[in-house]
């Protein structure tokens, strides 16, 4: 193998592999990047058997070869260069690293012992070509929901559901629940029928990381039923797909409101973070709607330090309410909100809430009252 | 054969094939899933996609070729993921049945199993033990050993005859160990084979490092019947170090035996002359009162009651093997139960003396001279004729010694047998030498050994 690449490309693959997890890991090579150069480019892969990712980089391609080499020494070698141009060269079973006025010499081990990171067969019917923005900001949206732990294993992931050529993106941690969808037109795909899977939460962040901030283009997803293979012209991430039943959302989500309100998102955004200052250890605030229907009082008390009250106008109709929620959950759903007016639906205790745009119902956030004891 | 023993075998055989961390890697939560006898399919699950890209193109020549020296109809193997649901599933599926009827087969053993951390047997404890004037320096020593481990007496070296409980006492030493330091102490006993086993697995599966790890990592360690280890150089070796290392620690070593280590032929000298440099204790054969008392306590524990007449009976003709007096005690109970009366002197004598018996029938004086020629280097002419060579002297006491306390055989008889000698001759030599073991320790010694050697080799 001889290539002569550009510093920053180089730098851009190995970022992009960063999240691959190596630490604590039974095989040793798994601490290794696969570098390869084929005819059209080279290609960097990195795996921990949960994720695999491979990059494709241009560079001078002087001769063809593979091997695997440290990632933590190759990372850092390439962030503190300093030059414009890298040559990458195999010499025996040494890598070398040559610069303008740096070389280094790497021991390897070779690309035989490398795992084959799978793919999944792009002629699958279940192909769908989704814009990188729409993509991004649908995980980010609903992954807050996300179990952390793995309590429930279906949970701590997110699910896609594809139905009536729209994608359903949904996450839930069974107190709360948030569901994204991205309508047809922003879809491209021919698959007609439907159809679901639960990406996990750890290769929701690993995409959301890689293409956070990168070029505007499409991205193409294709499942299986064991593993889900997301890719662009440079990047393709391998991911297990976790299996298990996630829980009949549509059914979670509720229709009518005992109390509909109005409010501006940067009112409520403040009265949240002054009430919760003296809120109790189940981050409880109180929602309160007198008869006047023009108020909404939040309230929050703690035993040690006191209690407080902020006052907002709204514009609301129904019945006054009374209810309690955990001011964190309340607070990820409105950020993910980005218009300036947010609907809020409330519900007694028994039935949960929600929160979404007004009058359009791509985004919805449902989430269930802290119950009284 | 069973889908699961089938896909276990050939795993133990790919574990030595690749390293570890490759094998766990791979074939963690594997199994063989369906076989199907017509085509010669067999399905095997692995955990996720990258494990079923990788066993496929690396190991599966390996697995298929394994798989048909166990079923040579096998003829494809196909891989497909298994993961949460699914896999727990079919996991269930398929072994329910297993686990349902394999825990109740093992309720009702539990108390009687042997710890398998420690390998003790819980029953084995100090207060079960009859203490009496052939065992008390063995059971002092042991006591003390257990109070201060690793500073007292450090190698233990107990050394006694089969049947002589040994093997309780370094086993009550490990539970009273246990329970004085509750916990804080690792303890390990094992029998010399177990040990001899371990370092040969080790050899074959190049994994020596483990077998090391498990015996030096402990601080006392419990060796059962280490004459069995003589002879086997690698185990001599390994245990050689493993000695050393826990003895430079301060750790206790306890170590039962068949007969002292100047005795036991195939040691090597730098292991006897280690075992040596501790504290070595023998049992010896219980006498009358002892073996009294262990009937008692025979019957208290199992319940049972005799009268003082048949204990009697059973101490004075039981004389060597207290194994044997458990033995005789479970059949008189069974005796009385069948029966339904109570047991009498008759009976009891006749149950003696076909158990007795019955280890006697098969020796033959001419097995004796054999067995004695060869210990003492003579031909078996030697032993009869009339040479008065010093060398063979005490080889002719020494036979006609075994053939009266042995068989049994009358003076006159064994004077016949001896290449027609008188009588007296052989009355003589039998009372010489019964009154040379009780001082000379030295021929104690070799008359033990040469008792063991015939009994063995008669019931070999």
């Amino acid at each position: 193998m001889n290539v002569v690449i550009l510093k920053n490309n180089l730098k851009e693959a190995l970022s992009v592999l960063g999240g691959i997890k190596r630490e604590n890991t039974q095989l040793p090579i798994l601490k290794n990047v696969l570098v390869e150069a084929k005819q059209d480019a080279i290609y960097i892969s990195s795996t921990d058997l949960e994720i695999g990712v491979v990059y494709k980089t241009p560079g001078k391609i002087i001769q063809t070869g593979s091997v695997t080499i440290p990632y933590t020494i190759f990372s850092q070698i390439i962030s503190n260069l300093s030059f414009e141009r890298v040559s990458l060269e195999m010499k025996g079973s040494s890598f070398l690293i040559t610069a303008d006025n740096y070389k280094a010499k790497i021991t390897t081990i070779p690309a035989d012992d490398f795992p084959i990171i799978p793919k999944v067969s792009v002629k699958h019917d279940q192909s769908f070509i989704i814009e990188q923005q729409v993509l991004l900001d649908a995980l980010l949206g609903v992954s807050v929901a996300c179990q952390v732990s793995d309590f429930r294993p279906e949970l701590s992931g997110v699910l896609f559901h594809f139905k009536d050529k729209q994608l359903h993106v949904v996450a839930t941690d069974s107190f709360r629940l948030a569901k994204q969808d991205v309508i047809s037109k922003k879809v491209k795909t021919d698959f007609d029928g439907e159809f679901s899977c639960i990406i996990p939460l750890r290769t929701v962040q690993e995409l959301l990381r890689i293409f956070s901030g990168k070029k505007q283009e499409s991205v193409t997803l294709v499942m299986d039923d064991n593993q889900i293979m997301v890719y662009t012209d440079q990047v393709t991430l391998v991911s297990r797909l976790i299996q298990g039943k996630f829980p009949d959302y549509e059914m979670v989500i509720p229709s009518s409101f005992e109390t509909e309100l109005i409010i501006k998102k940067e009112d409520i955004v403040s009265a949240l973070k002054l009430t919760s200052s003296l809120s109790n250890r189940l981050f409880e605030v109180r929602f309160e709607v007198d008869e006047s229907m023009k108020y909404i009082k939040l309230i929050s008390s703690s035993h040690e330090f006191g209690e407080g009250e902020y006052l907002l106008s709204i514009k609301a109709k129904g019945q006054p309410i009374q209810t309690s929620f955990n001011w964190r959950f309340i607070l990820d759903g409105v950020r993910n909100i980005k218009t300036e007016q947010i609907f809020i639906g409330l519900n007694n205790e028994q039935k949960p809430s929600v929160i979404k745009i007004p009058d359009e119902t791509t985004y919805t956030y449902v989430l269930t009252a802290i119950k009284s004891s | 054969m069973e889908l699961k023993t089938l896909w276990e075998k050939t795993l133990g055989e790919i574990e030595l094939q690749i390293s570890k961390p490759n094998f766990l890697t791979w074939f963690k939560n594997s199994r063989l899933i369906e076989r199907n006898p017509e085509t010669g399919a067999v399905v095997v699950g692995v955990h996720n996609n990258f494990a079923k890209e990788w066993v496929q193109s690396k190991y599966h020549k390996n697995i298929l070729d394994i798989l048909q020296t166990f079923d040579n109809t096998i003829n494809r193997v196909e891989y497909i993921v298994l993961t949460g649901e699914a896999l727990e599933k079919k996991i269930f599926e398929k072994e329910k049945v297993d686990k349902k009827t394999h825990s109740e087969q093992q309720v009702g053993f539990i108390e009687f199993s042997a710890d398998p951390e420690t390998n003790l047997h819980p029953k084995y404890t100090f207060g079960t033990f009859v203490v009496g004037s052939s065992n008390e320096l063995a059971f002092a020593a042991s006591v003390a050993v257990s109070k201060e481990i690793g500073k007292k007496y450090n190698p233990l070296f107990i050394y006694g005859s089969t049947g002589l409980g040994k093997t309780h006492l370094i086993q009550a030493i490990g539970n009273e160990i246990i329970k004085n330091y509750k916990g804080r102490v690792r303890v390990k006993y094992v029998p010399s084979e177990r040990f001899v086993n371990d370092v040969v697995w080790a050899i074959r599966s190049k994994r020596m490092e483990d077998v090391k790890n498990k015996y030096r990592n402990v601080d006392v360690l419990i060796i059962d019947d280490i004459q069995f280890i003589g002879g086997k150089e690698r185990s001599e070796e390994e245990f050689f170090h493993t000695f050393n290392i826990l003895y430079q620690n301060n750790k206790q070593i306890i170590i039962s035996s068949d007969r002292a280590p100047s005795a036991i032929p195939t040691l090597e000298d730098r292991l006897r002359s280690r075992f040596e440099g501790g504290m070595i204790v023998d049992i010896t054969y219980p006498d009358y009162e002892m073996k009294l008392a262990i009937i008692k306590n025979k019957l208290q524990e199992k319940n049972v009651f005799l009268s003082d007449e048949v204990c009697n009976v059973i101490a004075s003709k039981i004389q060597r093997n207290v194994r044997e007096i458990e033995g005789i005690i479970n059949k008189l109970q069974f005796y009385r139960e069948v029966r339904g009366e109570e047991v009498g002197v008759k009976t009891a004598e006749e149950v003696i003396l076909n158990t007795v018996q019955q280890t006697m029938a098969n020796i033959n004086p001419n097995h004796v001279f054999r067995c004695v020629a060869q210990f003492f280097d003579v031909a078996i002419s030697e032993l009869t004729n009339k040479s008065r060579r010093k060398e063979v002297v005490v080889p002719r006491q020494v036979t006609m010694f075994l053939l009266r306390d042995m068989l049994g055989m009358s003076y006159p008889d064994i004077g016949d047998k001896m290449g027609k000698r008188d009588h007296t001759t052989a009355i003589h030599s039998y009372e010489k030498i019964a009154r040379e073991i009780t001082t000379n320790k030295n021929l104690n010694q070799k008359i033990v050994l040469l008792k063991e050697i015939i009994n063995k080799n008669t019931s070999s």
